[in-house]
């Protein structure tokens, strides 16, 4: 905050005399500072401080344990089960969403009639509450009666009814199906701005040079748009890896622990056995697997902004 | 949590509507209570001497209705003594039960004594009594009155010896089946599981049903319902009799628990479906026609009369389940009990609340009128009973069988760890191994 900056006219203290002027701003920033950090810092703190304890609701304790909760994580084998289903859903989604993502901004760049339609129509899914995006997908691949199984059979394109949430193999991929179809208008609308900002001299001049369309996107667009997909593939990330509702909707984590990822598996150790320290360990392992993510992120751009300069 | 379903029972849409109703008056009479306690404060009146001559005590429920409420049958015994008033406290329904298990976990917790008398699911009773929350009820309710009711749901409310709680209502696993369709291939209603599995397997080979058997196999709790179903139907449990080690990986739970991964993929009669679906997906296809045998709770029935939903009205029979050569029936007890605040200051008062809600008569009432199942067997026998609910009837012998889930103080993780191991077992067909891990887990859990 640079107090400096304001009333530099104004001597060191006014009215009184006893008020120095530099600490009307600070003053004007408490309230901000207070419900910031009562709505924001000190649940994480408290957070941390739980996930050193072995406080349980249900068997009324609250002691301070050290590190014994991530002891008992690291060798928990339902965490990393729930761990390496998080990352690998958080990495598959967020690939295919901006790749998708990419491919319908340029579509929608181009113009055409009814093209602010299409638009308006494309945020859709992603205006949808995410319950609803679930039953909906509950539906449309229900292994018995599903609208997908049907197609699929109509065409040839499998034999039998593919059982989609209820096999080990294509429960996760079900739900990154979900997923995808939900957030990657999201995506096409932040790589849309994107590639509003890239000069239209640019591409021009390609043109002139005689480069081809396939050339024009790789050497021109694609450099170009590549910081705003790496800012919009974070974000994404970092949804995706919270990933609760569609999980808790479809499977509830099941078959055999197959969709457990560490939101769901961290609501129920909280929520409904009401053990909070040990839950609250899991919590703070997801955020620092989170900040992990953020930072390789953050660094990533940084390092590509740095090189274009 | 819970049996989640076991309160579709009564949401079919005239009751719904009685519901709304209720929301109605209820805020009718709480603007009247209001207004007149404004304009106690504002005259500076004392409050009725009839309510303060009264003991005050609260009660909290999970929300239940049908043609009347829990709200209205608390009023009736507000009426019908004067020595005592009841402030009905209403909780989220059972469907919600993880939000019902919270806020009574936080109420209790702080020991302050309200409420006073609260019901529970059956499967937080251990919890509850473990954490000295709940009274002990054996002063009260003495060993023949215990004998009053199922003897299922008296083992599911007694913790270390003691009874800490009171049924208040039963609901169980029950097995569904086809009435015509069993005629049709000359096969009586199965008592053992290989009955249930040549006549399921010859029906759908027949063509007249898509499925055999649809069960519930999601990782959720009622998985854990119908494998406690399987595995004490063949003289297996989960714990150990005094709670302190798991015996899922007993050569019965094992064979058991192969049963049903059998039923998908050896004899054939489940589709693999059943892995993701639990009630209501699992009681679609069989109400539409497409299957044999259905294991379900009670609400089931309801549906499958209801014309405008089921295809096969009439045609629908209820037994129990079958078991294993050997052994005995086994249905997993569902439903709410009464327990009393142990930091109540007027455990009087609460016992003779709660004495007149468990009574025949309140059961017979809340059968009729909320369409929930008595737990006391004689209740079965009453003629109006029998005339307005003629299904209800016919579950009495469902309900003898009844029998709880494992019950300690630690269930909510437990079961976690059942889902878990139950379900790893069904999709990878290594039940033996599944199960040994599973049990593991669970003997880390309660030892």
């Amino acid at each position: 905050m640079s107090t400096h900056s304001i009333s530099p006219t104004a001597g060191p203290f006014t009215g009184a005399g006893l008020w120095p002027a530099s600490w009307t701003p600070i003053l004007l920033l408490v309230p901000v500072f207070v419900s910031l950090a009562t709505v924001s810092v000190y649940p994480i703190i408290n957070g941390f401080w739980l996930s050193f304890t072995n406080t349980s609701l249900a068997l009324q304790q609250a002691d301070f344990v050290g590190f014994e909760n991530y002891v008992s994580m690291w060798g928990d084998p339902l965490f990393w089960n729930a761990w390496y289903h998080t990352v690998y859903f958080t990495l598959v989604s967020t690939l295919l969403e901006t790749i998708l993502g990419l491919g319908m901004a340029l579509l929608l760049y181009e113009p055409f009639t009814g093209r602010s339609i299409v638009r308006a129509a494309m945020l859709v899914p992603w205006a949808m509450p995410t319950v609803v995006t679930s039953k909906m997908f509950g539906w449309l691949f229900d292994g018995q009666h599903g609208l997908v199984n049907y197609l699929f059979r109509s065409v040839g394109l499998i034999s039998e009814n593919v059982n989609w949430y209820g096999s080990v193999d294509n429960a996760l991929g079900t739900i990154i199906i979900a997923d995808v179809w939900k957030t990657a208008p999201f995506m096409a609308l932040l790589i849309l701005a994107g590639l509003q900002t890239v000069p239209k001299s640019l591409i021009e001049a390609a043109h002139m040079d005689g480069t081809n369309a396939w050339q024009t996107f790789w050497h021109v667009r694609l450099p170009l748009l590549l910081p705003t997909m790496l800012i919009a593939g974070l974000f994404r990330a970092l949804d995706a890896f919270r990933v609760f509702d569609l999980v808790y909707v479809l499977t509830g984590g099941g078959p055999a622990d197959s969709t457990e990822v560490l939101s769901t598996l961290s609501y129920k150790t909280m929520f409904s056995t009401l053990q909070f320290g040990y839950g609250s360990a899991l919590s703070t392992a997801m955020f620092i697997t989170e900040a992990l993510l953020a930072l390789g992120f953050g660094f990533f751009i940084v390092r590509q902004m740095r090189r274009q300069g | 949590m819970s049996d989640k379903k076991s309160d579709t029972i009564l949401n079919d849409l005239p009751k719904a509507t009685s519901s709304i109703l209720n929301i109605e008056t209820g805020r009718r009479q709480f603007l009247l209570g209001a207004g007149a306690s404004a304009g106690a404060l504002a005259f500076g009146l004392p409050r009725p001497a009839r309510a303060q001559s009264r003991t005050e005590i609260t009660f909290a429920s999970a929300k239940f209705f049908g043609k009347e409420t829990i709200s209205d049958v608390v009023n009736a015994y507000n009426e019908s003594q004067s020595k005592v008033h009841v402030t009905y406290v209403e909780l989220p329904p059972p469907s919600a039960s993880t939000e019902v298990h919270q806020a009574l976990v936080q109420q209790l917790a702080r020991r302050t004594g309200t409420p006073d008398v609260f019901t529970q699911d059956v499967v937080w009773i251990a919890e509850f009594a473990g954490a000295g929350w709940a009274l002990p009820l054996d002063q009260y309710f003495n060993a023949d009155t215990q004998k009053q009711y199922f003897p299922g749901t008296i083992a599911a409310c007694t913790f270390g010896g003691k009874l800490t709680a009171l049924p208040w209502f039963v609901d169980s696993g029950m097995l569904f089946y086809r009435k015509d369709l069993l005629e049709g291939a000359g096969a009586k209603v199965p008592e053992t599981w290989d009955e249930l599995a040549t006549a399921a397997a010859e029906i759908q080979k027949s063509g007249k049903a898509k499925f055999g058997y649809l069960w519930q196999g999601k990782q959720a709790e009622v998985l854990v319902c119908d494998a406690v179903e399987v595995i004490s139907s063949n003289g297996g449990s989960i714990l150990s009799p005094d709670g302190k080690t798991g015996v899922l990986n007993d050569a019965k739970s094992v064979e058991a628990v192969q049963f049903l991964y059998d039923t998908i993929n050896k004899t054939k009669i489940s589709p693999a479906d059943v892995l993701s679906w639990d009630e209501e997906p699992s009681r679609r296809p069989f109400t539409a026609g497409q299957a044999a045998f259905l294991r379900n709770w009670s609400y089931v029935y309801g549906i499958a009369q209801d014309k405008k939903e089921s295809q096969v009205v009439d045609k629908v029979g209820v037994a129990p389940l079958p078991h294993f050569a050997g052994g005995k029936s086994s249905a997993c007890l569902g439903g709410y009990q009464y327990g009393v605040n142990a930091a109540t200051k007027n455990p009087e008062a609460a016992i003779d609340f709660l004495t007149w809600m468990s009574s025949a008569e309140t059961q017979l009432r809340y059968a009729l009128q909320l369409g929930i199942a008595p737990t006391r067997p004689d209740v079965y026998e009453d003629a109006k009973l029998g005339a307005e609910q003629p299904f209800m009837k016919q579950l009495k012998s469902v309900f003898t069988g009844a029998t709880p889930r494992p019950v300690t103080p630690t269930y909510a993780q437990v079961t976690l760890a059942i889902q878990s191991g139950v379900s790893r077992a069904l999709v990878t067909g290594k039940v033996k191994e599944e199960l040994d891990a599973a049990n593991d887990r669970i003997t880390k859990i309660v030892g």
